[in-house]
């Protein structure tokens, strides 16, 4: 510690901004609640927010079982779906953009959601005799779960492989070409796959990268949960390392981080995140690119500390606003999800690029 | 034998009753309904009852060594001299609507006019099936024999091909844009049999046609009914001077299909039906147009959305606008490949909240599904719409069929 | 400014026998400088400097444990630094580098606040006591006023005075700046080198910088190292080292002189002959400056070429001697010059 220590000065108001940063998370949560809200009341099916909001509360009509369903069995875990989404994929997104200080990275930069889709093209595309695909079905194996199971395998592969090279290298922009190396691969692979498949199988796998928030329900949506809860509570801890990591790597070097292990902490939250919503609701983009963007426009401020739980509302905002868009409300057609999340959010990203400043040398 | 129409006299020695309405009217109602497929999903006009059964153009009885056109929709046949001109709606033909082919017996001269119909030489002697159902259409007319090429050995379900792929006397030649042009030129088939598809135009087989072999493209599945779809036999019937055979044939099917129907019709009670297997969000379900709406008709069903035309092809719904529907329906038919109950409450858990599903009434159509995984109800199921509605009321109305069994659904257990 | 005495207390870094280097493959190391006795005290401001290539940087990186060392002990705060955790680590030590910042959207405070890290909690929050360090450099580096200005939007030396404030707010015994006068105007290297000196004194750190500036280096350092090519590195007092001509010998490799009497590398080489220089004062420096250039070797020992210089600055004139003319006088150092270039052009 320094012998002469300066006496400190009277304070320039350094809580100014305080005000402004919690009003402003206050504004999102609430932003969140209502998008909920909407999400849950619209639907294909018109039925009477008053409705809706009694079977929420549990005083639904008992005969009325359609209702039941669709409110309990549909739309609630589909909000819930979309409000872990949505949250996973912005913090995933903010975590990547501030490691490689590159403002168009994304959940996908490590090549993780490349590796998903590796997965789940080797089961839908790659049946080798239609006798096994078939003896597979039978099984029951070719429910749901199989199709998680391989994403899940295929974005760990990639995290494995990440993990360890982010161990050994010193430079983060090497992780980063390997993420882009590695969803180079699998695309030409699983393009070949395609190529060689019959068109039932084509088609199945073009819906799975549509992308689709409904079908996560019951134990698929309880896993799902924890596993995102698990990558959001990884990403708090991770908002320290993050901070110093504004300033570049020697002087978060500098300042005491451990530098490879902040790195393995963020990846691995990265990929408990992003792995598992692409496991569970398939490649969803631009969320977390764009929502990063956005929280810091609205919350004016470089700290992770509230970027991170900024980032994580907005984006389940965001996330449940898609739902409700792609509802179509009034008409029976559902759009896919990654569709009405790339109409809005390359807007965004073009606006980031458009209206950054020019650099000056440091 | 000859098939007569309603207006004016009747088989003779069986005995319809059919409700006498003028056909001109009938028709033009039909065609609006088909053509109007661009616009939104909208409600098409009330059907009088069973009207799509009843063959739609006036009746002469046929001619020896000749066959008319009743159900169909897609094709025209014509004879002319000592030629045949069969004419194919085709809707992803740029250029022309309608294709025409001229069915030339071998050795005689290519007849004047129409300068842009191909010519086949009649009779075939072999035959490249690209379609299953085409190897159907052959078997139905006993020329199994005359199929030398399929587009894939994988999905092939009659016994007579399927010896012959193991006995080596059969090629594959691959579908789509794999199509062996090459393996095509050197074996020099009398004609290559496929489906119409967005890409796969006349032009796409340039090669085989620069080559001389003709390429005749098919459109069964623009057909709104079974029937009409199966009456796309008499194509190749023209093709191999078998007109008798198919009539006789086709006849008998016919007249199976309507006696089943009106048993359908005349059903107190229709269970309510739902259809298809969702994936995630998206539930495909027939539209008014669709031949399994037709089927559900005939077979005495309520189906939700009898009367809502999609767009293009199957309405895709979203999950949430269907369940409401499957939830009290009495049947669930068309699981997609699924055959138990616990593989399909493995793909999604809330089908166990849908009451087929808890009474145990749930079919597939895949019963019939060979070792190679290829399904004959697309194949010899589509020359058949009669075993196929005979399935349906057997599920559907136990009592009206007690001693049947089913040729291609399964129950789900 | 006071007049500090050198504090007694135990020095903050040092070295023995310290190589350093890079290891461009497994087990062949590059050595670049070495074997090193290095020691650093608190309160003053020591200055590496030495010619291109010589290895400043990659000492100081060395030092700052930003390179692994090749050899030797070197010990902050007591304790080898090898083993130190980081995070003590970042206690006894922060750094200024040249590399440039890419979070230009940064404001002024956040900046400074990140200098907390080491003393802060597991989520980063600030204390009382953290926000008093902060402010405390912000005043220090005079960086206050905009605090809440981006980075992005200051000038270099505002913005390097910005970064010197958060090594500041770290509230480390030792700091080290890697050529931090590098992208700066003069006024701003002036600032920066007196503000660094008056630090070192008034907080008691001691501060090490690498930089190119052998002029303010000279001037502003408590202590020079001098690393010259050859790799053994010189330590002492500015004025010691030039006036054991160790200066002049580590520059002297690069084709240069240094006068030592001036302080200033000669730029010129002589051609001329000699000329005595009579006169004293601003007139007599800027005079031999002027000779200097024009090739000649001025001189105070008796010679055949006179100069007189004017007594007071802007009053009074030249006298030039030649051998062979009459004495002249001019009234300005380019008439001079001139008259002179035709004597020696005569000679010739």
């Amino acid at each position: 510690m320094s012998p002469a220590s300066p006496t400190p000065s009277p304070a320039t108001p350094v809580v100014v901004r305080r005000p402004r940063l919690t009003s402003g998370l206050l504004l999102l949560i609430l932003l969140v609640v209502l998008a909920f809200l909407f999400d849950v009341a619209l639907g294909p099916v018109r039925i009477p927010v008053l409705t809706v909001a009694r079977h929420l509360l549990g005083h639904g009509a008992a005969a009325d079982t359609a209702t039941a369903f669709i409110v309990h069995q549909i739309r609630l875990p589909k909000a819930l779906t979309a409000l872990a989404v949505g949250s996973g994929l912005a913090v995933s997104g903010l975590q990547m953009q501030t490691l490689f200080r590159n403002p168009l990275a994304g959940p996908s930069a490590l090549g993780l959601t490349a590796g998903a889709g590796l997965g789940v093209a080797l089961i839908m595309l790659t049946s080798g005799s239609a006798a096994s695909a078939l003896a597979v079905r039978q099984l029951g194996l070719a429910g749901s779960w199989a199709l998680v199971l391989a994403a899940t395998a295929g974005a760990a592969a990639v995290m494995a492989l990440v993990l360890a090279l982010a161990a050994r290298v010193r430079d983060n922009v090497v992780l980063l070409i390997v993420g882009l190396m590695v969803a180079s691969v699998t695309g030409a692979i699983v393009s070949l796959w395609q190529y060689f498949s019959a068109p039932e199988q084509i088609q199945e796998y073009l819906l799975w990268t549509f992308g689709a928030l409904g079908g996560v329900t019951g134990p698929h949506l309880a896993v799902l949960a924890t596993v995102v809860a698990l990558g959001l509570g990884l990403a708090l801890t991770s908002a320290k390392p993050l901070n110093a990591l504004l300033l570049g790597e020697n002087y978060a070097r500098s300042l005491g981080l451990r530098v490879r292990r902040s790195r393995t902490l963020i990846i691995l939250s990265t990929s408990l995140l992003a792995g598992s919503i692409t496991a569970f609701c398939g490649p969803i983009g631009f969320v977390g690119i764009a929502v990063p963007h956005l929280t810091r426009a609205l919350l004016g401020t470089a700290d992770h500390r509230i970027l991170l739980p900024g980032a994580c509302l907005l984006g389940a905002a965001l996330v449940l606003a898609c739902d409700c868009l792609a509802q179509l409300p009034g008409s029976q057609i559902t759009l896919p999800i990654n569709v009405v999340t790339s109409l809005l959010g390359a807007p965004v990203v073009l606006w980031v690029v458009l209206r950054r400043p020019i650099r000056t040398a440091a | 034998m000859p098939h007569s129409l309603p207006s004016s006299g009747r088989v003779g020695g069986t005995t319809f009753t059919f409700w006498r309405q003028p056909s001109g009217w009938l028709l033009s109602l039909l065609l609006a309904s088909h053509l109007g497929g661009w616009s939104q999903a909208r409600v098409a006009p009330p059907r009088p009852p069973a009207p799509a059964t009843r063959p739609s153009q006036a009746a002469t009885p046929a001619p020896a060594g000749r066959t008319t056109v009743q159900y169909a929709k897609g094709f025209r046949l014509a004879y002319v001299g000592n030629y045949k001109v069969i004419s194919i709606q085709n809707p992803f033909e740029p250029q022309a609507k309608v294709m025409r082919y001229l069915l030339v017996p071998r050795g005689a001269a290519r007849p004047a006019g129409y300068p842009d119909a191909q010519v086949i030489e009649t009779p075939l002697r072999s035959l490249v099936a690209l379609s299953s159902m085409h190897v159907a259409l052959a078997d139905f007319l006993g020329s199994a024999d005359l199929v030398v090429g399929v587009g894939s050995f994988k999905y092939v379900s009659a016994p007579r091909v399927r010896q012959r792929i193991a006995a080596g006397q059969v090629y594959e030649v691959g579908q789509g844009k794999e199509l062996n042009n090459e393996l095509l030129v050197a074996h020099h088939p009398d004609l290559v049999m496929t489906t119409g598809s967005p890409g796969e135009g006349i032009d796409h087989f340039q090669t085989l046609r620069a080559a001389g072999v003709p390429v005749l493209i098919n459109s069964e599945w623009v057909e709104t009914t079974p029937l009409a779809r199966a009456e796309w036999v008499k194509v190749l019937a023209a093709l191999l001077n078998k007109e008798a055979v198919v009539n006789q044939k086709f006849d008998a099917v016919a007249r199976e299909y309507q006696r089943l129907a009106a048993l359908g019709h005349q059903a107190t009670k229709k269970p309510s039906v739902v259809v298809g297997l969702p994936f995630k969000d998206v539930w495909y379900v027939p539209d008014t147009d669709s031949y399994m709406a037709q089927f559900l008709r005939d077979a005495g069903a309520t189906y939700h959305w009898d009367r809502v035309k999609a767009p293009s092809g199957s309405l895709a719904l979203s999950f949430e606008a269907v369940a409401p529907v499957a939830l009290g329906a009495d049947y669930w038919l068309q699981t997609g490949s699924l055959s138990t109950k616990a593989a399909l409450l493995a793909q999604d858990a809330r089908y166990a909240a849908f009451a087929p599903v808890q009474r145990g009434r749930v079919f597939n159509n895949n019963l019939r599904t060979n070792a190679q995984g290829s399904n004959d109800y697309w194949e010899s199921g589509a020359m058949h719409p009669d075993l196929i509605l005979a399935d349906l009321l057997h599920i559907l109305h136990p009592e009206l069929l007690p001693t049947w069994t089913l040729r291609y659904y399964r129950p789900l257990r | 400014m006071s007049l500090a005495p050198p504090s007694p207390a135990a020095p903050i870094l040092t070295a023995e026998n310290l190589t350093v280097g890079y290891a461009v493959r497994k087990n062949a190391p590059r050595l670049v400088a070495g074997p090193l006795q290095l020691t650093l005290w608190p309160g003053e401001l020591v200055c590496l400097i030495g010619p291109n290539g010589a290895g400043k940087s990659t000492l100081l990186r060395t030092l700052a444990g930003v390179q692994a060392q090749l050899g030797g002990q070197l010990a902050v705060g007591g304790r080898p630094l090898a083993s130190l955790p980081p995070e003590a680590r970042a206690r006894q030590l922060s750094v200024v580098l040249t590399e440039r910042i890419e979070a230009s959207h940064l404001t002024v405070q956040e900046l400074v606040n990140l200098g907390r890290h080491p003393h802060t909690g597991w989520l980063g929050g600030l204390s009382a006591h953290d926000h008093a360090q902060v402010q405390a450099a912000l005043v220090a580096t005079g960086t206050a006023q905009f605090a809440h200005r981006p980075v992005g939007e200051l000038s270099d030396g505002e913005r390097q005075k910005v970064l010197l404030a958060r090594a500041l707010a770290q509230d480390t015994p030792l700091i080290l700046l890697d050529e931090p006068t590098a992208h700066l105007d003069l006024p701003n290297r002036v600032a920066l080198l007196r503000l660094l000196h008056e630090l070192a004194r008034t907080l008691g750190k001691a501060i090490l910088l690498s930089t190119h500036e052998l002029d303010l280096a000279l001037q502003a350092a408590d202590r020079v190292w001098l690393l010259p090519a050859t790799g053994e590195l010189l330590a002492g007092p500015p004025e010691d080292l030039v006036l054991s001509g160790a200066f002049a010998a580590a520059f002297q490799r690069e084709g240069l002189a240094f006068d030592v009497a001036t302080g200033t590398f000669e730029l010129h080489a002589p051609t001329g002959p000699a000329v005595q220089l009579l006169g004293e004062g601003p007139a007599a420096f800027w005079t031999r400056r002027a000779l200097l250039r024009a090739g000649f070797v001025p001189t105070a020992s008796p010679a055949a070429w006179r100069v007189t210089v004017p007594p007071d600055v802007g009053r009074g004139s030249w006298q030039s001697q030649v051998p062979g003319r009459a004495m002249q006088q001019h009234t300005t150092i380019a008439d001079l010059l001139q008259v002179f270039s035709n004597d020696y052009r005569k000679l010739a």
